[in-house]
């Protein structure tokens, strides 16, 4: 064995400096005070040209401001940080991604040891692309998932569970609320006489005078087929019969054919704590009183 | 759509100190409302004072924070405003640090009687260059590497701009003590919030601003260089400004005793 003809004092004499992987110390005033031969062999800089310079030479301005507001911070608190991604230059300014740890001694200087990081940096790349990617992903499902796609106005689905959300608000802070079913009269009747092409066309007009009509705190759905659920919370009856009233007016400047378009509006106000289905059956009774009553009108749900 | 209360709860809102006139303190950046500590215990003498934390800062409800809502900087504006009509204020007296002073500009001039004067704490509307016209200090892409940074050594802001925004010749205690209470935050969230300052340009809208606003600003600060301060200053209709000879861009926190009497001078002073 080698070992065994080694001396007990006598050290194995090495190479010189062959580390691949960069060391450096720099004295409290952030002056390069060592580097090793990896800085003249790999980073091309000039055997002593670094030497009584500053640190900031080395990096990037941004791995110079994480220098001194992470780095910095966290070796006076931990006296070591770790795994840290900066960039430094080479000789010939290109930018090399390194991964870095770094010690304190108690006279301030800061030993340095640092690897080539261009291949994790790639990978680091993708990872951020990929969530980014999935990010953005994920808000259009979420966006198809609650929108109507012909009026794009909340769906069903979504109206409901807001729909529930403000109702446990509104309980909470005592505030009255109205649900509204706005049902096209006749609907029926446009789609066989004009063609389906032109309901379509009825209801998207329909959706985008509710959308700019309402406020922003009202949740306005397509409900389904000629139906749409609004729900306005913190709002008496007064001022509900009142948009109600502003509504039909609005509906009317629809035109099909040669007629205005009208609609049925049936009305249920809460100011109790009330389940979302509780509120819909009664808005939905207001609405078929509606239209018993001739229909092109609001009606309000009253308690028998 | 929340109510007072949540609102109160979704920002940590403190309300402490007693007084007619109120002062509205907005931290900045990489903090959270413990930053105003060193200016609270006398402004408390004197005010009424309201303290919060950002969507996403300190021990405000993470579960509320939206990419979408806080992706730009009225996001935050909204959460100012959201928070007086919840405390029913009128006629405070903002005071921002560095990007919160924006915030709140972007505020009052969306809701002009909330407040009637505005205190800057070096506060910059745009962190980028423009040769020739303007310097913000910073080359795009060294910003863009800079979060590109923040992305991928994943750590929260915890200590994040601390010695900076104190300036290099503060001492290593300091350094160490206010770093240390510096919150810590998702790391997403605070490279987000960092895209909304750091890119951002918002020097068009200084010019909106009708409140009188006090400018400090520190004499050696690498956010926000004095020209920066003196930008502002020209811009705003009615303002002051006021160069500390201090290094850092956390002069309250650094410098309380040099911001103190003028700040309690501007507030109670008749407009």
């Amino acid at each position: 064995m080698k070992n065994d003809k080694l001396k007990r004092n006598e050290l194995p004499t090495f190479a010189p400096d062959c580390f691949p992987s960069g060391a450096l110390v720099t004295d409290p005033s952030r002056i390069i005070t060592y580097v090793n031969a990896y800085f003249t062999t790999e980073l091309l800089w000039q055997s002593g040209e670094l030497i009584g310079k500053s640190a900031d030479i080395l990096f990037t301005q941004s791995s110079r401001i994480f220098f001194q507001s992470y780095l910095i911070p966290t070796l006076l608190h931990e006296k070591v940080c770790e795994e840290m991604q900066l960039i430094i230059f080479n000789a010939q300014g290109q930018r090399i991604p390194i991964t870095v740890n770094a010690s304190i001694s108690k006279d301030g200087c800061i030993y340095w040891s640092f690897f080539n990081a261009s291949k994790r940096d790639q990978l680091y790349e993708e990872l951020i692309k990929t969530r980014e990617e999935l990010e953005e992903q994920a808000e259009q499902l979420k966006s198809l998932a609650s929108t109507d796609e012909l009026t794009s106005l909340l769906n069903r689905r979504e109206m409901k569970y807001r729909s529930t959300l403000v109702l446990e608000q509104a309980a909470r802070s005592r505030q009255s609320i109205a649900l509204l079913i706005l049902d096209i009269d006749h609907f029926k009747k446009i789609n066989d006489t004009f063609g389906h092409l032109e309901g379509d066309n009825v209801l998207k007009q329909l959706g985008q005078l509710l959308k700019a009509f309402g406020r922003q705190t009202d949740l306005i759905s397509r409900f389904g087929g000629e139906e749409f659920l609004l729900m306005l919370p913190d709002t008496s009856k007064s001022d509900t019969l009142l948009f109600c009233q502003r509504l039909h007016k609005l509906i009317k400047q629809i035109k099909v054919g040669d007629s205005a378009l009208k609609a049925s509006i049936g009305v249920s106000i809460s100011t109790d704590k009330v389940s979302f289905t509780d509120l819909f059956s009664q808005a939905d009774n207001a609405l078929y009183k509606a239209k018993t009553l001739g229909r092109n009108r609001t009606e309000v749900y009253v308690k028998n | 759509m929340l109510n007072a209360n949540e609102i109160l709860n979704r920002n940590n809102v403190k309300l402490i100190g007693k007084g007619s006139k109120t002062l509205f303190l907005a931290h900045g950046f990489g903090c959270d409302q413990n930053m105003w500590r060193f200016l609270t215990p006398e402004l408390a003498k004197n005010f009424t004072i309201v303290l919060f934390d950002y969507v996403g800062s300190g021990s405000s409800d993470i579960s509320q924070y939206s990419k979408k809502r806080y992706g730009q900087l009225e996001g935050y504006a909204e959460d100012i405003i959201e928070i007086c009509e919840a405390l029913q204020l009128t006629d405070a007296v903002f005071i921002g640090h560095s990007v919160s002073s924006i915030i709140g500009a972007i505020a009052a001039i969306e809701k002009p009687k909330l407040f009637s004067k505005l205190i800057m704490i070096c506060p910059s509307p745009c962190f980028l260059n423009f040769p020739p016209e303007y310097l913000g200090g910073f080359d795009k892409e060294d910003l863009q590497e800079l979060l590109n940074l923040m992305d991928k050594n994943y750590i929260g802001w915890a200590n994040y701009l601390a010695p900076l925004v104190m300036g290099t010749t503060s001492s290593d205690e300091l350094i160490g003590e206010l770093s240390g209470s510096f919150c810590s935050t998702d790391p997403v969230i605070a490279k987000n919030f960092a895209a909304a300052t750091f890119l951002s340009d918002y020097r068009y809208l200084l010019k909106e601003i009708k409140q009188p606003t006090l400018i400090f600003q520190s004499q050696n600060d690498a956010l926000a260089a004095t020209s920066v301060g003196e930008f502002i200053a020209s811009e705003i209709m009615s303002s002051e400004l006021n160069v500390i000879a201090a290094d850092g861009h956390c002069l309250h926190m650094t410098h309380p005793e040099a911001l103190m009497n003028s700040i309690i001078a501007y507030a109670k002073k008749s407009s």
